[in-house]
């Protein structure tokens, strides 16, 4: 010992960060049990992946009644309820993304898929540690987990089209994420920190390092509008959820959303808080465009999966929509919205998975003809989600596109509320036009019977997956309250 | 100055912490030049073919048949390099200033060991690390009745 000082080492308090550790632990138990197993069985995958979920969704609970310090490791992780609330939301769609994922496998009997589990763990505990993140470095870092895990996992049936869009999506990614990384760089020149409530405090001040802020916010809204898929950064969108196996697009389409707008929440509303003026105007512009490009451009589609994906595009302009009214009010719209989205989105890719039975069969549109008489049951469902992601009471999405108009227009954005409104009306129209084919025409004589082809096992138990989703979907439009007080204990601002 | 200088001022004096790094720039490009300058002046030029050549005493250089493919595991290789290069990279401080981070480093390097370690016994166990293996062929889309999305504009225009 030379008589050095010791490095100031921040202090080691890890359980804020229980529910990642969990999910990176049992990621790795399933890596080794694929890698080390002689004959590997994917129930044992699908039981390590839930496990691993269903403990990490216990730690995140355990987490709301957290009373130590509201940051720990060096202020780099947040131990608030917005983080648990934002969590226990991902966790339960990558158990619905699970299950589902079991289900495709099981049925397309692809073999040596046993990294699926492991992957989608990997994905999870990057979203769920991007929403608890205090620090634009550990978001970055956490952004990387997810994407990373998420290109691969698009790529993982080894298609043509899923490589396709496994190398588009990397490729877009890696370039929205040098963007991101650069705003976080311009976001410490402006106030010399990259910790996010140290970085409220310097931007509180007198406010003469504006320009740079407003440009390392910039930078950093490319990223997230890119993550969330907000025109004009979705080019990447239709042909991702299209490519890539339908039940890694309902987690991904559901849980990015949810990880990146949870992250976008903090760097909006804490962060940059004092530049809200500055930045909603950009939120404004975003979400305009999404919702016009995304209603638009889904009319004109002829797969589902790609219809879809376009609405996703609209989806993420309604929860900008809410994100303009800066402060609890947009917050509390958007949570409401992801949760009524993770649903909605989820059950309709599901759906999908359902309908075209072993693979990527039966994804185009005109397949849904006449599905009421072949699937009455996914018929129904199928129906259930569109309402919903229409916005047509009772169902969740109607509630949900209520609170992000009123909380845009209590903020002063009627102009947006107005264009949110009108694009609603045009969206329904290819929403419904589904369910017109599956209740209104004959199903093609050609058809075959779902059952027919992958056994009515199969298709039950998938079909009971969507159960959840489904049930989710009404209860939050009819009893919107039971979730409305949970999201309002669970704000991520403290004054 | 503190973080809450205008624009220009922050530039200003970020622009003067470099000053050292321009002169060393400065310095290394008179140098390189100059010294190429001088062996050109006064060299003596007697070319022949093997003195002309890229490697004067190795293989001769091969030209690459146009679109010829590099196998995907040259990029296996690659990987695993970077996944041993980034540990040694964060060892190496670590090692330097062991003691001084004490408990805390020793618990975070324990965790980051044990995670390229995994990755490590997944890529052996999975033949990452065995040359002779073929890799599996790309599947088909034989069993999907939609076409790919090539050339598709993005737009959606279909």
């Amino acid at each position: 010992m030379i008589g050095q000082a010791v490095l100031p080492t921040p202090e080691l308090v890890f359980e804020p960060l229980l529910p990642e550790l969990v999910l990176v632990v049992f990621a790795m138990a399933g890596l080794l049990y694929e890698a080390l197993a002689k004959r590997t069985e994917a129930v044992v995958h699908l039981s390590i992946g839930l496990v691993g979920v269903v403990l990490a969704g216990g730690t995140s609970l355990w987490l709301w009644d957290w009373d130590g310090p509201a940051t720990v490791l060096g202020d780099a992780v947040s131990a608030d309820r917005f983080a648990v609330l934002a969590r226990l939301l991902l966790l339960v769609v990558a158990a619905l993304g699970l299950l589902l994922g079991h289900q495709y496998f099981a049925r397309s009997g692809d073999e040596q898929r046993g990294e699926f589990t492991p992957l989608l763990l990997f994905a999870t505990s990057g979203m769920t540690l991007i929403v608890a993140s205090a620090d634009l470095i550990l978001t970055f870092l956490a952004l990387e987990i997810l994407s990373l895990a998420l290109y691969v996992l698009t790529g993982l049936t080894g298609r043509r089209a899923a490589n396709e869009a496994a190398m588009k999506y990397f490729l877009l990614g890696a370039f929205s994420s040098a963007f991101f990384l650069y705003g976080v760089a311009m976001a410490y020149g402006a106030t010399g920190t990259t910790k996010i409530a140290a970085m409220a405090l310097a931007l509180t001040g007198t406010g003469e390092a504006q320009a740079l802020a407003v440009l390392g916010f910039a930078l950093l809204a490319v990223g997230f509008a890119f993550k969330v898929s907000a025109a004009p950064f979705h080019m990447w969108t239709p042909d991702v959820y299209q490519g890539a196996p339908t039940p890694i697009t309902a987690f991904m389409s559901a849980a990015t959303k949810v990880a990146a707008f949870g992250a976008l929440i903090r760097v909006l509303d804490v962060a940059f808080q004092a530049l809200a003026w500055d930045w909603a105007p950009v939120v404004w512009g975003l979400a305009a465009a999404s919702v016009v490009i995304g209603s638009i451009l889904a009319i004109a589609q002829t797969n589902v999966k790609r219809m879809l994906a376009y609405s996703s595009i609209a989806h993420a302009g309604f929860i900008l929509t809410g994100l303009t009214a800066a402060g609890s009010a947009g917050i509390r719209a958007a949570m409401f919205y992801l949760v009524a989205y993770a649903a909605m989105t989820v059950g309709a890719f599901g759906t999908v998975m359902v309908v075209s039975g072993r693979g990527e069969k039966r994804t185009r549109i005109g397949d849904y003809t006449g599905l009421a008489r072949t699937n009455p049951i996914a018929a129904a469902l199928m129906t259930l989600f569109l309402l919903s992601l229409a916005g047509i009471p009772p169902t969740a999405g109607f509630i949900a596109k209520v609170n992000v108009f009123s909380a845009a227009i209590d903020a002063g954005y009627w102009v947006l509320a107005l264009i949110g409104v009108v694009t609603s009306v045009a969206a329904a129209f290819f929403y419904l036009r589904v369910i017109v084919l599956m209740y209104m025409q004959e199903p093609e004589p050609a058809a075959p019977s779902l059952t027919e082809k992958v056994g009515i096992g199969a298709e039950n138990s998938a079909t009971a997956i969507l159960a959840i989703p489904a049930a989710a979907t009404l209860l939050l439009g009819v009893f919107p309250g039971v979730i409305v007080g949970i999201i309002r204990d669970a704000s991520v601002l403290r004054w | 100055m503190g973080p809450h200088g205008s624009l220009v001022s922050v530039v200003a004096v970020g622009l003067s912490d470099y000053l050292p790094i321009l002169l060393m720039a400065v310095l290394a490009i008179v140098f390189a030049v100059a010294s190429l300058g001088a062996s050109a002046l006064l060299r003596p030029r007697r070319p022949n073919r093997p003195k002309l050549s890229a490697y004067e005493s190795g293989n001769d250089p091969v030209r690459l048949p146009g679109g010829e493919r590099f196998s995907v595991k040259f990029y296996v290789v690659a990987m695993l390099f970077i996944i041993f290069d980034i540990e040694t990279i964060f060892l190496f401080p670590w090692a330097v200033t062991f003691r001084q981070l004490g408990l805390f480093g020793l618990i975070e390097m324990a965790i980051f060991i044990a995670l390229v370690f995994v990755a490590y016994v997944y890529i052996w166990k999975k033949g990452g690390l065995d040359w002779s293996a073929t890799p599996p062929e790309l599947m088909d889309d034989e069993d999907s009745d939609e076409p790919a999305a090539a050339g598709e504009v993005s737009l959606g225009a279909r």
